[in-house]
C-alpha cells in the first residue's frame, strides 16, 4: 500500500436544524468556504471537490456541484460520490484513496443535506426506503425505523439488553450535545422522557431516532508533501486509515440481526491500516441514528465485548473522558443528522477535538479517534481513523 | 409505481418467486439471474413455501404517501417453511395477538395504491394461522 | 333460443374444482341500525341477516378473487398452465379498464396462452362466467375454464343496502376431467328490467325499492328454474340442496317455497344470515357451500339472480369425485367463522366513506 500520508488540515460546518431560508447550494457553500478558510490556503490550490449527498437532487436541481462552484468560484473538477445516507464518510473515502494515489495532492470533501425541504414526512420515508431493500423490504411495508426495530428486539432477546440501556444512548448523547454549538438539540432528555414515549416501531419509541435536519459540512484534506511546502497551514490532523466494506442490504438475507457484519469487516480492515486495535481508540464517532445502532458500533467496533454494550453505556463507560468518548459531539441524536453532512461532520467532532478545540465537551489524552459512518441498516458502512501522536501543536 | 415495474415484478410479487439452483441445490430469493451462492446461470424460478413463522414484527405508523391508507400496520421478518426468509406485512391480525414464532400464511393483497387515478400495487402479505 | 343446452349433456361436464373466499371484518347490523336509530330488532327480522362482511382495507375484488382461484386450484392440484379462459363477473371491479382477470390469471400462475374477461350483469356476472365456460370446454375449444362471482357491494350510507351489501367471492372451475358434480343442464332468462342501477361515474347504486321483489327477483328466478326443469323434466323433491341468489335470507327462502323446495333443501346454502348479500357471489358461495356438504349421487339445484335483469339456471348431479375435494380446509365455513367484528367507525375508514 501507498505510504504516503494524508492530513486534514482545515473544516468548515453549518450549524445543523431547519435552515428554511438557506437554499441547498448557499448551505454548501458556506461550510466550503469555511473550510478553506481554516485551511489558511488559497482556495485556487484546491485541486478537486468530492461532494457526498442523499436527496440534494430530489429538489428540482439534479447536480448543485455547479452551483457550489459558482458560489466559491471554483473551477475544479466537482464529483458526487454516492453512498446513500453516508455519502459524506464515502466521499471522505474516495478523497483519501485520491491523495494516497499521488495524483492529487489536495481535496475539498463536502457533505451536505437539505431535508426541511422535505415538509411531507412520507417523502422522506420513501428517501429513506433507497438506503434499505426498496423492492422487497421497502415495497412489502418495512420502514427504516421498523427494521432498527427488529435489529433492537434480536439484540434484547440475545443479550437481555434492556430498554434503560438502550436510552442511556440518546440520554447521553444529548448530554453531549448541550456543549456542541452547531448541534441542533443542545438540550438535556431524561432517560424517562424517552421510556415514557409512545412506541412508534416497538420497541422504538419517539424519541428514540435522530431527526432529519438540514446542514452541511466540509473538510481539506492534503498529502504530506504539500502539508510541508505550504507553511501557511498551521494545523494538520493525520488520517490513519480509511475502509468501507459492504454486507447484504437485506435484513432477511443476513444471518444475524444482532451485529452489523460491515462494521466489523471495515473497522478490521481500518485498523490493519493504521496499524493499531481498538484499544488505542480514545474517542469515537457513531452511527447512532437510533439507540441500538451506537451499542451495536461500540460491540462491532470492538470497544466492548458483543452483549456488553448496552451496559457499558448504562455504566457510563462512554461518557466524556471514561474508558472510551463515544459521541462527543452529541452524536446523530442531538447534532441532528443531515444525511450526507453527518459523515463528514463525525469527522469535524474528531478533528476539533484533536485540536483541542472542543471546549466543555473536550477529551483529555486523545491517542487515536474514530468515526463509523453506516448507509441504511449496514448494507454498506465506511470507518476512518485519525492519530494525535504526531500533531504539531 | 410507473407501469413498467409493476409489469415487470408482477411474477415475484404475486406469486413470491425464488430460484433453485441446480448446481449447488441451494434456493434463493427474490429471482435473479445467477444463483447467488454459487454464482451458477443453471437455476430456475421455484415458488416459494406459503407457509411460515414470524421472527420479528413490529408496527409501521410512518411510511410512503402510497401505503399510507393502510398504516398503521404490522411488517414481520418470516421464515418460511422452506427456510427461505422474507419481509412481509402481517394483514387481518391485531398487533396485541401476535407472538413471535406464530405461524402464518401466504395471501394476495393490494401493497400500495398510486392515488385515485393510478395503479394498484398488488403483492404477498400473510394472515396467521 | 333460451335454451342453452339441449335435454341431458351426455359427456361428462361439469365443475372440477371449487373455491372461495370471504372478508374477516364483520358488521353487525346492530352496530348500522346504532347509526340511523333504527330498530335493529325489526330489520333483522324483516331480512333474517345478522351482520355482513366487509373487506379489509388491503382488499379488493381482484385479491379476493385470487384467493378463491387459488382455493379453487389448490383443491384441485391440477396444474394452472391448463387453465384456457377465466372470467371474472362483479360490480366492483377495482379498475373501471383494466381487467381483473388478468390480474388473476398471472396470480395463479395461468399466464398466458389463454382467454379472459370481465363480466358485469349485476349480481348474476358470475354465472355468466360459469355458461361460457361451460359452452367453451363442451366445444372442446379450452380445456378447463374458471368462472368467478366476485363483489365488494357498495351502499349509500343509510341507504337499506346498507344493512346487507356485504363481500365475498368464490369461484369454479369448469372441466371434463374429474368432474365432482356434473352439469345436468342451464337455462336463462334475460328481460329489461330496471330494478336497480349504477350509472358510470357513479359510487353508489339506485334501485327500486319494493319494485326489486315481484317482478324483478321473484320472476325470473321462478322463471328460470321452472323452465330448466321442464327442459330436464326434473321436480324440486329430485334434488337435496338448492340455492338461490341472497340478497337476504328471506327472499331464498320465499321463492324456494313458490317453487316448491322446503326449507331443508335450501338452509344450508344460507350464508347471508351471517355475511351478507355477497352479489355476484352471492348464490356461488351457496353452491361451493352445498359442494362441501354434499355426497355422491345427490342432485344439486342453483339459480342466479343479477338485476337489470336476468336468471341462470343450473342443475348438478354430485359424483365419487366430490369426496377428495372435501377435506381441503380453506372452505366457504372456514370463511364464515374466522371473523373479526368491526364498528360503524373502522367500517367507515375500510370502505373508504372516509375520505
Amino acid at each position: 500500500m501507498s505510504k504516503r500520508e494524508v492530513y486534514v488540515i482545515g473544516y468548515g460546518i453549518t450549524k445543523f436544524g431547519e435552515h428554511y431560508e438557506l437554499n441547498p447550494s448557499s448551505s454548501a457553500s458556506q461550510a466550503l468556504s469555511k473550510a478553506i478558510q481554516d485551511a489558511k490556503i488559497s482556495k485556487d490550490l484546491i485541486q478537486s471537490l468530492y461532494f457526498g449527498s442523499l436527496v440534494s437532487n430530489r429538489n428540482g436541481q439534479s447536480y448543485i456541484g455547479a452551483e457550489v462552484s459558482r458560489e466559491c468560484n471554483l473551477n475544479i473538477p466537482i464529483t458526487k460520490i454516492d453512498v446513500g445516507n453516508a455519502s459524506g464518510a464515502g466521499a471522505f473515502h474516495q478523497a483519501f484513496i485520491a491523495i494516497k494515489s499521488g495524483l492529487l495532492d489536495c481535496i475539498a470533501i463536502l457533505g451536505t443535506e437539505k431535508l426541511s425541504d422535505f415538509v411531507n414526512s412520507s417523502t422522506l420515508e420513501k428517501i429513506l426506503g433507497g438506503t434499505i431493500d426498496y423492492q422487497w423490504e421497502f415495497e412489502q411495508g418495512a420502514t427504516l425505523t421498523s427494521l432498527y426495530a427488529w435489529m433492537t428486539q434480536a439484540h434484547m432477546k440475545e443479550f437481555n439488553t434492556t430498554m434503560e440501556q438502550l436510552a442511556s444512548v440518546p440520554v447521553k448523547n444529548h448530554k453531549n450535545g448541550v456543549n456542541n454549538p452547531i448541534a441542533q438539540f443542545r438540550r438535556e432528555i431524561s432517560l424517562k422522557r424517552f421510556l415514557d414515549a409512545k412506541r412508534i416501531s416497538d420497541p422504538i419509541g419517539r424519541f428514540d431516532p435522530a431527526t432529519h435536519c438540514d446542514g452541511s459540512a466540509a473538510v481539506v484534506i492534503a498529502s504530506k508533501e504539500f502539508v510541508e511546502s505550504h507553511t501557511e497551514i498551521e494545523r494538520k490532523v493525520k488520517v490513519v486509515g480509511s475502509a468501507q466494506s459492504s454486507d447484504k442490504i437485506a435484513l432477511h438475507h443476513r444471518e444475524t440481526l444482532s451485529s452489523l457484519l460491515a462494521t466489523q469487516v471495515t473497522s478490521k480492515k481500518a485498523y490493519e491500516m493504521a496499524q493499531i486495535s481498538s484499544k488505542d481508540i480514545s474517542i469515537a464517532e457513531v452511527h447512532d441514528s437510533y439507540p441500538i445502532g451506537e451499542i451495536l458500533a461500540i460491540e462491532d467496533l470492538g470497544f466492548f465485548q458483543k452483549g456488553d454494550g448496552g451496559s457499558a453505556t448504562i455504566e457510563g463507560k462512554t461518557q466524556i473522558n471514561s474508558d472510551i468518548s463515544v459521541n462527543t459531539s452529541g452524536g446523530l441524536k442531538a447534532r441532528g443528522d443531515p444525511f450526507g453532512a453527518t459523515g463528514i461532520a463525525q469527522i469535524i467532532e474528531i478533528v476539533q477535538q484533536m485540536r483541542r478545540e472542543a471546549d466543555q465537551r473536550q477529551v483529555d489524552d486523545i491517542k487515536y479517534g474514530l468515526t463509523q459512518n453506516v448507509m441504511g441498516t449496514g448494507a454498506s458502512v465506511l470507518v476512518n481513523i485519525f492519530s494525535n501522536l504526531e500533531e504539531d501543536k | 409505481m410507473e407501469p413498467p415495474k409493476i409489469w415487470r415484478e408482477r411474477r415475484e410479487k404475486y406469486l413470491a418467486l425464488g430460484v433453485l439452483c441446480h448446481d449447488c441445490k441451494k434456493k434463493n430469493f427474490p429471482i435473479t439471474q445467477r444463483c447467488p451462492d454459487c454464482t451458477s446461470g443453471n437455476i430456475e424460478e421455484v415458488k416459494l413455501a406459503q407457509t411460515g413463522k414470524i421472527l420479528y414484527f413490529t408496527r409501521v405508523s410512518q411510511t410512503a404517501k402510497e401505503m399510507m391508507f393502510y398504516a398503521p400496520y404490522i411488517v414481520a421478518l418470516i421464515e418460511l417453511d422452506d427456510r427461505i426468509r422474507v419481509t412481509g406485512q402481517i394483514t387481518d391480525t391485531k398487533f396485541e395477538d401476535l407472538t413471535e414464532g406464530m405461524k402464518v400464511r401466504m395471501v394476495f393483497r393490494t401493497l400500495s395504491k398510486n392515488g385515485e387515478e393510478g395503479l394498484i400495487g398488488y403483492g404477498f402479505k400473510f394472515v396467521h394461522i | 333460443m333460451n335454451k342453452l343446452f339441449q335435454g341431458i349433456i351426455m359427456s361428462k361436464l361439469g365443475i372440477v374444482s371449487y373455491g372461495s373466499y370471504i372478508p374477516r371484518y364483520r358488521i353487525s347490523i346492530e352496530e348500522i341500525a346504532k347509526v340511523w336509530d333504527d330498530d335493529p330488532s325489526e330489520i333483522i327480522s324483516q331480512l333474517q341477516v345478522f351482520s355482513k362482511s366487509v373487506l379489509g382495507p388491503d382488499e379488493d375484488v381482484a385479491t379476493m378473487s385470487v384467493e378463491a382461484a387459488r382455493n379453487t386450484i389448490s383443491r384441485w392440484k391440477g396444474n394452472p398452465k391448463d387453465i384456457g379462459a377465466i372470467y371474472v363477473g362483479s360490480e366492483s371491479h377495482p379498475y373501471a379498464v383494466k381487467p381483473t382477470a388478468t390480474i388473476v390469471a398471472a396470480a395463479i400462475d395461468a399466464e398466458k396462452e389463454l382467454t379472459a374477461a370481465d363480466l358485469e350483469f349485476a349480481c348474476k356476472a358470475g354465472t355468466a362466467g360459469m355458461q361460457m365456460c361451460f359452452g367453451l370446454v363442451k366445444s372442446e375449444m379450452i380445456k378447463f375454464g374458471l368462472a368467478i362471482g366476485s363483489d365488494d357491494s357498495q351502499a349509500k350510507p343509510r341507504d337499506p343496502l346498507e344493512y346487507t351489501a356485504g363481500a365475498g367471492s368464490a369461484a369454479f372451475l369448469i372441466g371434463k376431467e374429474r368432474v365432482v358434480a356434473e352439469l345436468e343442464g342451464t337455462y336463462s332468462i334475460t328481460t329489461d328490467t330496471p330494478d336497480f342501477w349504477r350509472r358510470e361515474g357513479a359510487v353508489f347504486p339506485s334501485h327500486g325499492n319494493r319494485f326489486t321483489g315481484q317482478p324483478a327477483y321473484f320472476q325470473h328466478i321462478v322463471d328460470a328454474s321452472k323452465g330448466l326443469m321442464e327442459e330436464l323434466g326434473t321436480k324440486p323433491s329430485d334434488y337435496n340442496h338448492v340455492t338461490f341468489h341472497q340478497p337476504n335470507t328471506k327472499f331464498p327462502h320465499t321463492v324456494a317455497k313458490m317453487l316448491g323446495f322446503t326449507t331443508d333443501q335450501i338452509d344450508i346454502s344460507l350464508i347471508c344470515k351471517n355475511i351478507g348479500n355477497a352479489y355476484s357471489a352471492s348464490s356461488m358461495l351457496g353452491l361451493a357451500h352445498i359442494l362441501n356438504n354434499s355426497n355422491p349421487g345427490d342432485r344439486v339445484f342453483m339459480t342466479s339472480y343479477g338485476s337489470g335483469a336476468g336468471s341462470d339456471a343450473f342443475s348438478f348431479s354430485i359424483t365419487d369425485e366430490i369426496e377428495e375435494l372435501k377435506s381441503y380446509p380453506l372452505t366457504v365455513e372456514y370463511y364464515v367463522n374466522n371473523k373479526e367484528e368491526i364498528n360503524y367507525g373502522k367500517y367507515s375508514r375500510y370502505k373508504g366513506i372516509l375520505r
